[in-house]
C-alpha cells in the first residue's frame, strides 16, 4: 500500500510550502546568529589556539583580558569616545532637528541631506579626509580628534530619529505650552524634549554601538596613547590569535545585550526602532 | 474654593490683517469683545475664524492693525505673557504628563508654591468633575473627559481670556450637546471673558452672547444668536446659519417702506422693502421654513403673505414635518409643521394648497448675480 493511499490524519497537516519555508528561516537565522553565538564557547576554551570544538573549560583568556593594561585603557578610550561623540551628537541633533522641522529657510533639503551624507559615504574616503584636515589642527592622534570624528559619523543617526520624532510631535503641544505661560526654553524643557526622548535614545543607542564598534575611520586617527578598542584587538590579533579575542567579544556582547534590555525596560526599545 | 475671575477685560481688534505670503487669511477685522461675554467666531473653514483666534493667543502675529486685551497692547506680547486659557482642538494635553500634571502646568509655569497648586488644582478637577481620574494618563481618557481636562487647565490659571479652538469638533453629537452645556455653565461661574471658534452654527447660538461671522477673512455681521438667526443682513449669513428657503424674484414697486415683489411663477407679495432697494431690481427671497404656515386658518390670514401651490412631498422627521409645496415656475418653497398641536392631518400629496408667513419674516436680498 502506497503511503498517499492513507486516510488524511485528523490534525492539520502543515503544507510542504509552509514546511520548506520554516526551514529557511531557520538557515538564514543560524546563518546570522552563528558567528556570533560561537564566538562564546571558544571564550571559556582552554586551548591555546582556536578550535572548534573547544577540548577543555577554563576562564583563563578572561584572566588575560585584566593581565594586559592596553585592553583596558582601550576599552575606556572607546567608552569615552562614544559617550562624547553621542552626547554632542545629541545637542547639535535636536537643535539641527527643531531647525529642519520647525523652520523653513532655504537650502533646507540639500543641508539635511549634508547631515546625512557620512552614512552612504564610504567610510574610507571620510577618513583620509578627516585625517588631512585633522593634522595640521593638532588634532591627530588626540582624544578631541577622534570624538570629533566620530561626531560626523553619529550625527545622521541621532539626527535622523531626531527629525521623524519630532516631526510626528504637533506643533499644538508647544503652543499650548506657550499659552499655559512657558517661555521657548521651558516650552522645550518641559514639553518638546521629554517627548522627543523615547526618539533619541534610540538614536542615542544607535550612536553609542556605531561609535564604539568604529574602525576605518578611528584607524587614521589613532596613534600610541589613543588607542580604541577595535584597533587594540586588531593590532593584537596580527601577532597572536588566541581565544583572548573571543573572550573580549563575549564580555562586549553581554554588556550590549544588558543595555539593550535597559532601553527596552525604559522606553520599549522594539517601538523605537520597528514599527 | 472655586475658580472665578471677578476682574474680566474686553478684547479689541482693529483693523487685524493677516496674510500668508500672497493670501489673505483676515482682511480688516475690527470687534470689541466686551468683559465676561462670550463670542463665537463662525464661518466656513478658510474664513480666517482659527486666524483670528490665534493672533489674539500670540501664536499668530497680525501684519497690521491693533489687538488690545484689557486696553493694553499686545501686538508685541508673547504668548506666554497674556495671560490667557486655550482649548485646542486636538486639545494638546501633555502626554508625557498625569491629568493633575497637566493641569498644574500653567501655575508651575508661574512659579507658584505648591500647597497653592495642590489646592487649585484640585479646586479645577472638581470643577470639571474629574477628581477621580487625577492619576490617569490622557492616552486613558475618553474625549469628553480629555476635553474636561484641556478645559481645566485652561482656567486654572485664572486667565483674563479664555479661547477654544473647535473645542467640540471632536466629539459625537450627544456628548457635543452635553459639553455646550458645560462650557456655557463653566463661563458662567468663572465669568471670564470667552472666545471661542466654530463651523457650527447650532453649536454658535447655543453657546454664545454674540456671533461673529465671519466670510473670507471678513466680519460680515455680529449680533447676538437671535439676531443673525433673526436678521441675517446677507444671503451668505442666512444660508450660513439655519435652514432656509430661497425664491427668485423682481422688484415691481418700492413706496412708502413696502416693496411689492413678483416671484418666477408670478404670484405678487409685499414685503418691508430694506434700504438700497430699488424697482426692477433682481432679488432673492429668503424665509425660514418654520416661519412659514400651510393652510393657516382663516382668522390668522389678515396681515399675512400668501402664497398658493401644490404639496409636492412630506418628510416627516419626528418633532416636526416639513412640507414641500411646488409654487410654479420649477419653485419649491418649505413649510415647517410642529407635531405636537395636534392638528395632524396633513393634507393629501398633489392637492392644492396656501402658505402664509408674517411679511417681515420674508428677508429680501439684492440677486448676486
Amino acid at each position: 500500500m502506497a503511503a498517499h493511499d492513507l486516510p488524511a490524519p485528523p490534525l492539520r497537516t502543515v503544507p510542504r510550502g509552509e514546511r520548506l519555508l520554516a526551514a529557511y528561516v531557520a538557515l538564514v537565522i543560524l546563518f546570522l546568529a552563528l558567528p556570533v553565538l560561537i564566538v562564546v564557547p571558544l571564550a571559556f576554551s582552554s586551548d591555546v589556539s582556536l578550535t572548534f570544538p573547544p577540548r577543555g573549560v577554563s576562564l583563563r583568556w578572561f584572566a588575560n583580558i585584566w593581565a594586559r593594561p592596553e585592553f583596558l585603557s582601550a576599552f575606556a578610550l572607546s567608552a569615552a569616545v562614544a559617550l562624547v561623540a553621542t552626547g554632542i551628537s545629541m545637542v547639535a541633533g535636536v537643535l539641527a532637528a527643531i531647525a529642519f522641522v520647525r523652520h523653513t529657510f532655504p537650502g533646507r533639503d540639500a543641508l539635511l541631506m549634508l547631515f546625512m551624507t557620512p552614512l552612504v559615504f564610504p567610510a574610507i574616503v571620510l577618513a583620509a579626509a578627516l585625517a588631512l584636515v585633522m593634522t595640521p589642527l593638532g588634532l591627530l592622534r588626540s582624544f578631541w580628534g577622534l570624538a570629533l570624528a566620530h561626531v560626523v559619523l553619529t550625527l545622521p543617526y541621532i539626527l535622523r530619529t531626531a527629525v521623524a520624532t519630532l516631526s510626528e510631535i504637533d506643533r499644538s503641544y508647544q503652543e499650548a505650552a506657550h499659552t499655559l505661560g512657558a517661555d521657548r526654553w521651558q516650552a522645550f524643557r518641559h514639553v518638546t524634549l521629554p517627548m522627543l526622548r523615547p526618539g533619541l535614545l534610540a538614536g542615542a543607542t544607535f550612536a553609542l554601538i556605531i561609535s564604539f564598534d568604529e574602525f576605518t575611520v578611528s584607524m587614521f586617527l589613532v596613534g600610541p596613547g589613543v588607542m580604541t578598542l577595535p584597533l587594540e584587538m586588531y593590532n593584537y590579533s596580527e601577532f597572536t590569535l588566541d581565544p583572548t579575542l573571543a573572550a573580549i567579544s563575549t564580555v562586549l556582547l553581554a554588556l550590549t545585550c544588558l543595555a539593550i534590555l535597559i532601553i527596552e525596560r525604559l522606553v520599549g526599545l522594539g517601538k523605537q526602532f520597528g514599527g | 474654593m472655586m475658580i472665578s475671575s471677578s476682574d474680566a477685560v474686553g478684547v479689541d481688534l482693529r483693523g487685524v490683517r493677516k496674510w500668508y505670503g500672497a493670501v489673505p487669511a483676515v482682511r480688516d477685522v475690527s470687534l470689541a469683545i466686551r468683559p465676561g461675554e462670550i463670542v463665537s467666531f463662525l464661518g466656513p473653514s478658510g474664513c480666517g475664524k482659527t486666524t483670528t483666534l490665534r493672533m489674539i493667543a500670540g501664536l499668530e502675529h497680525p501684519d497690521a492693525g491693533e489687538i488690545r486685551i484689557g486696553g493694553g497692547l499686545v501686538n508685541d506680547v508673547a504668548p506666554w505673557k497674556r495671560n490667557i486659557g486655550m482649548v485646542f482642538q486636538n486639545y494638546a494635553l501633555f502626554p508625557h504628563m498625569s491629568v493633575a500634571e497637566n493641569v498644574a502646568f500653567g501655575l508651575a509655569m508661574r512659579r507658584e508654591g505648591r500647597a497653592e497648586i495642590d489646592a487649585k488644582v484640585a479646586a479645577a478637577m472638581a470643577q470639571v468633575r474629574l477628581t477621580p481620574l487625577a492619576d490617569r494618563r490622557p492616552s486613558q481618557l475618553s474625549g469628553g473627559q480629555r476635553q474636561r481636562v484641556a478645559l481645566a487647565r485652561a482656567i486654572v490659571t485664572r486667565p483674563s481670556v479664555l479661547l477654544l479652538d473647535e473645542p467640540l469638533a471632536a466629539l459625537d453629537r450627544k456628548l457635543r450637546e452635553q459639553m455646550q452645556v458645560e462650557i456655557r455653565q463653566l463661563q458662567r461661574e468663572v465669568g471670564i471673558t470667552t472666545v471661542f471658534v466654530t463651523h457650527d452654527q447650532e453649536e454658535a447660538l447655543t453657546l454664545s452672547d454674540r456671533v461673529v461671522v465671519m466670510e473670507a477673512g471678513r466680519v460680515v455681521q455680529t449680533g447676538t444668536p437671535a439676531e443673525v438667526y433673526e436678521r441675517p443682513r446677507s444671503r451668505f449669513v442666512s444660508d450660513f446659519i439655519g435652514f432656509t428657503n430661497a425664491v427668485a424674484g423682481r422688484i415691481e414697486a418700492v413706496e412708502g417702506g413696502t416693496a411689492t415683489v413678483t416671484m418666477r411663477s408670478g404670484q405678487t407679495i409685499r414685503v418691508p422693502a430694506e434700504a438700497g432697494l430699488a424697482a426692477a431690481q433682481a432679488v432673492d427671497l429668503v424665509v425660514r421654513p418654520e416661519k412659514v404656515e400651510l393652510n393657516p386658518p382663516a382668522e390668522a390670514r389678515p396681515g399675512r403673505a400668501l402664497v398658493s401651490g401644490t404639496l409636492r412631498h412630506s418628510v416627516y422627521t419626528g418633532a416636526v414635518t416639513y412640507h414641500h409645496v411646488d409654487i410654479g415656475a420649477g419653485e419649491t418653497l418649505i413649510a415647517m409643521a410642529s407635531n405636537g398641536d395636534g392638528h395632524g392631518e396633513a393634507p393629501v400629496l398633489g392637492s392644492p394648497v396656501t402658505l402664509g408667513f408674517r411679511p417681515e419674516n420674508m428677508l429680501v436680498f439684492a440677486s448676486a448675480v
